[in-house]
Order: C-alpha cells, then sequence, then structure tokens
C-alpha cells in the first residue's frame, strides 16, 4: 500500500532543497473523479500530489516536451526533473534513455509500484455503475473504492481494471531513483496477450472485418500521436510540415514531393496511418495503453502494439524498456532469428 | 470468369542492387521466360528497405509486394539483410494480423548468379496471387 504522505514529502524535500527543477505527478482534476498531470515547482504545492486509481497517465510524455521546449529555447535545463512513474511508465523513460533522447541524470524516477491493483479503465467502470457519477476513487487492498452521490461503492479492481494491467508481467518500476509500495512482479491477472491472443484465434477474414470497421472510424485526431511518450518525431510522416515552400517552390515540385500517407481520413490512409506508427513502435511501445485511452472512437490501438511486442518476445526474445544500454529491436539481429519464411 | 483468367496481378518488386537485381538480369540475359507482372525496383540493399515502401505499395494499388535480397551472409554491407529479415518478419505479421492474405507480400534470397531462381520465384509469386484477385484492401479509393 502506497501512502501518498511519502509521495508529497519527497516532492517538497526535493524542491526545497533544489534538487530538481520540478515534480511532474498527479493531482485531482477539475472534472471530478479523474486526475490529471501535475507539474509541482514550489514546496508549497507539494501538497497537491495525489495517487488514486485514475493516474493512468503516462508522465514520460512531459520529459519529452521538456527536451523539446529547451531544444527550442537553446538552453541547457539545468537541474533534473523529478517523476512520478508506475511499471510501465519506467519502461518508456528506459525506452527514451536507450535512445539517448536524455540521461538518466536528467530525470530522477519516484517509482510508484501497481502492486495488486493496477489503473483503472473508464469504460469499464461505466457499465458497472449505471450512470452514476463518481467523484473520488481510492485503492483498498485488491479493490477500488469509489465515492458516488448515492455513497460508496466498492468493486473488485480487476473487474474494472485496465486490460493492460491484468496483462501486465512486471507491474513495478525497475529503473528508479526510490520507490514505493512492494513489488509484486510475477501476480499475473491474466494470461499476457490475452486479449489479442484471443482476437487472433479469428480466420483471416474475421479479422479484417473487425479491423475495416474499425480503421474506417478513424478520424485523424492524432490523438494516439499525442499522447504517445514514443512519437517524439519533429516531423511526423503522415504530416510533412518541414517541406519548405519559398517563392521558388514550383507546382511541379508540390505535386511531386513524397506523400507516403495523404491527410483524409480515408480507410487505406487510416491503414497506412495506423500501421506505420505500430511499426515504428515496434520494440518500443512498453504497453502503457494510453493510444487506446486517449482514442475517441474506440480504436483498439493497443492490440497492433501488443501483436508487435508479442511477435518481438516470442521470435526475437526482446523485452522493450529492459535495459538502458541495451539494443534496439530493428537496429539488431541474431543470426539465428528465425527465417523460414524467406523463399 | 473470364474476367478472372483475364486478370493481371501487378507486383512491386524490391531488388537488392547487389544480388537480385543481378538476378533478375541474369534471367533476362539467359533467356528465361517468367510472368512480366513485376514491376521491379532497385534498392542499395534490403535493409534498406522501410516497412513504410511496402505500405506504400500496397496503398497504391500494388497486388503483391516483393522484397528480395542478397542469402545471409553473402550482404555487400555485411549485415543488411539480417536487418532486413526482422523488419520483413514483422511488417509480414502485422499485416497478416489485420486480415490481409499473407499471400500478397514474399520475400526471397536470390544471388547474382540464380537467373533461373528469380524467374522461379517471380512465377510462384504471381501464380499465388492470381486466385487472390486485386488488392482493394490497403488501395487507396479513387477520388470521391
Amino acid at each position: 500500500m502506497i501512502n501518498i504522505k511519502d509521495i508529497r514529502d519527497t516532492a517538497r524535500d526535493m524542491l526545497a532543497k533544489g534538487e530538481v527543477r520540478t515534480v511532474i505527478g498527479y493531482r485531482r482534476g477539475s472534472r471530478g473523479m479523474p486526475a490529471e498531470p501535475a507539474f509541482i515547482t514550489s514546496p508549497e504545492q507539494a501538497d497537491e500530489l495525489i495517487w488514486d486509481p485514475t493516474c493512468y497517465h503516462n508522465l514520460s510524455l512531459y520529459l519529452v516536451h521538456d527536451r523539446k521546449i529547451s531544444a527550442h529555447l537553446q538552453k541547457n535545463s539545468g537541474l533534473p526533473i523529478a517523476i512520478v512513474a508506475k511499471g510501465c511508465d519506467a519502461r518508456s523513460i528506459v525506452v527514451l534513455m536507450q535512445e539517448h533522447y536524455f540521461k538518466r541524470e536528467d530525470v530522477y524516477i519516484i517509482g510508484v509500484s501497481c502492486e495488486g491493483t493496477g489503473v483503472l479503465d473508464e469504460r469499464k467502470l461505466a457499465s458497472h455503475l449505471n450512470g452514476v457519477q463518481p467523484t473520488l476513487a481510492a485503492f483498498d487492498g485488491d479493490d477500488y473504492v469509489f465515492t458516488t452521490a448515492e455513497g460508496e461503492k466498492r468493486l473488485p479492481a480487476r473487474e474494472v481494471m485496465a486490460d493492460r494491467c491484468l496483462e501486465c508481467r512486471i507491474p513495478f518500476p525497475k529503473e528508479h531513483n526510490l520507490v514505493f509500495g512492494d513489488d509484486k512482479t510475477g501476480r499475473q491477472l491474466a494470461e499476457p496477450f490475452a486479449a489479442l491472443t484471443k482476437f487472433e484465434e479469428q480466420g483471416n477474414s474475421e479479422r479484417w472485418d473487425i479491423w475495416s470497421h474499425h480503421f474506417d472510424r478513424c478520424m485523424r485526431c492524432f490523438a494516439c500521436r499525442s499522447v504517445c511518450p514514443m512519437c517524439y518525431c519533429d516531423e511526423c510522416v503522415v504530416d510533412s510540415i518541414t517541406f519548405p515552400v519559398t517563392q521558388q517552390t514550383s507546382a511541379a515540385e508540390k505535386a511531386d514531393r513524397v506523400r507516403w500517407i495523404e491527410r483524409s481520413a480515408m480507410r487505406s490512409e487510416n491503414i497506412t496511418y495506423l500501421m506505420t506508427r505500430a511499426m515504428h513502435l515496434a520494440g518500443r511501445c512498453t504497453d502503457c495503453g494510453e493510444c487506446d485511452r486517449a482514442c475517441p472512437v474506440n480504436i483498439p490501438i493497443r492490440m497492433l502494439n501488443n501483436k508487435m511486442e508479442r511477435e518481438a518476445r516470442e521470435k526475437f526474445g526482446y523485452e522493450p524498456g529492459a535495459s538502458i544500454g541495451g539494443p534496439s529491436l530493428v537496429a539488431s539481429f541474431l543470426d539465428n532469428d528465425p527465417g523460414d519464411f524467406i523463399r | 470468369m473470364s474476367e478472372q483468367q483475364n486478370y493481371e496481378p501487378r507486383v512491386v518488386a524490391f531488388l537488392c542492387k547487389w544480388c537480385s537485381s543481378a538476378g533478375s538480369d541474369l534471367a533476362g540475359v539467359s533467356r528465361i521466360q517468367y510472368p512480366p507482372n513485376a514491376t521491379p525496383i532497385t534498392v542499395p540493399c534490403t535493409g534498406a528497405v522501410s516497412p513504410m515502401y511496402i505500405l506504400s505499395a500496397f496503398n497504391k494499388g500494388a497486388d503483391g509486394v516483393l522484397v528480395s535480397g542478397c542469402h545471409i551472409g553473402d550482404c555487400h554491407y555485411i549485415e543488411g539483410n539480417f536487418l532486413a529479415r526482422r523488419k520483413m518478419q514483422l511488417i509480414m505479421q502485422l499485416l497478416e494480423f489485420i486480415g490481409v492474405e499473407p499471400n500478397r507480400f514474399r520475400m526471397s534470397w536470390v544471388s547474382a548468379a540464380e537467373g533461373a531462381k528469380f524467374a522461379q520465384v517471380i512465377t510462384d509469386f504471381v501464380d499465388d496471387l492470381k486466385p487472390l484477385g486485386p488488392q482493394e484492401k490497403l488501395k487507396k479509393a479513387d477520388r470521391i
């Protein structure tokens, strides 16, 4: 059980001593139950920090933002940033460091173990509460306790927990400067890749029917890209913002430039976008499930990334976010990689 | 029925400059007959084939995509085809996962001395593609 007081004390202490610039954590949100990311810069604010089942955001995204801002301002950011990180978030941070996005000493990881419970899936919760709006969520042993207008409601965590948390293999931030909560690695509430395996049992055409239905709905809001800490490219393949258009640029040049993917939300383009994204995240995605949560039209984007993760694990023995100095998936190889599909 | 018989699949073949491209040359010089359905695109190395190329080829109307390069150990750049083997495995699995027929994507090793093998690879691929019909799943719709 994590005592929020410990996290607050740590944050207050570090800010007071001037060891860190900011503490990125969670605080009470402005729309009821869900937490929201908080950037704590002074010791007095430290009491705003919270830790509850709605802390599902992957905060490592803001480390990327910070990096981009300091690159833009062309100045060194100086002091490190402290960040509250769950198991999956800590692995994202490891991947970012593996890719030399920032250095280990630039970040101070306050690890929080998910223990037996993980975080909430609001979509699952909605089907349990019959329209009642909860105002507060709290951990209690293996249950979540929700405060609603009609009194307290207690639900077993595994009924409303996010799928990725049920399937999580390592609910503990291995890479950390400081960690709260017990290491419950090995607690396995569902088989890893359970949802994926179930989906894959269907035939080729059934899978296509389901996916084409999903791809049709994509409206290219790019929420999945915005929320993903791994989607940090300055120029995304879908929007060539850096194509220089000057007075000398002829119409032919504009027309001839390579557009891998059109911006219009057509099925073929949506497929190309989401598939490209899945390929770019292969071996980097740490299954934080944020793309799934952010998607306004419920496309199971996580399943594409999950598929890549499982292939990497089964075929190449690759585990994303395992070590800072390790090789990346597509820039390394083994002599005995499977090659029997090649004629 | 007759329409199906007349259907000729369009294959985009990414051939490595050092082996498969030379292999296709040898097939031509040796006057080996094989289907003319493949559009060859020479790339420096199979390791340079981004999965984007494959998605893009399907997106622009290819019925099948072939990636062909040097045998393992023969890469001009030492390890390019090792890297390709991983990437192509991933994209192949992903295409299959969303329900694209597995036969639409193929990878082969064809050396510069294997003109006959190149002809065989193309023949087999085209034969496998014909029953599948045109690829409509990833193809960009005509202007609306």
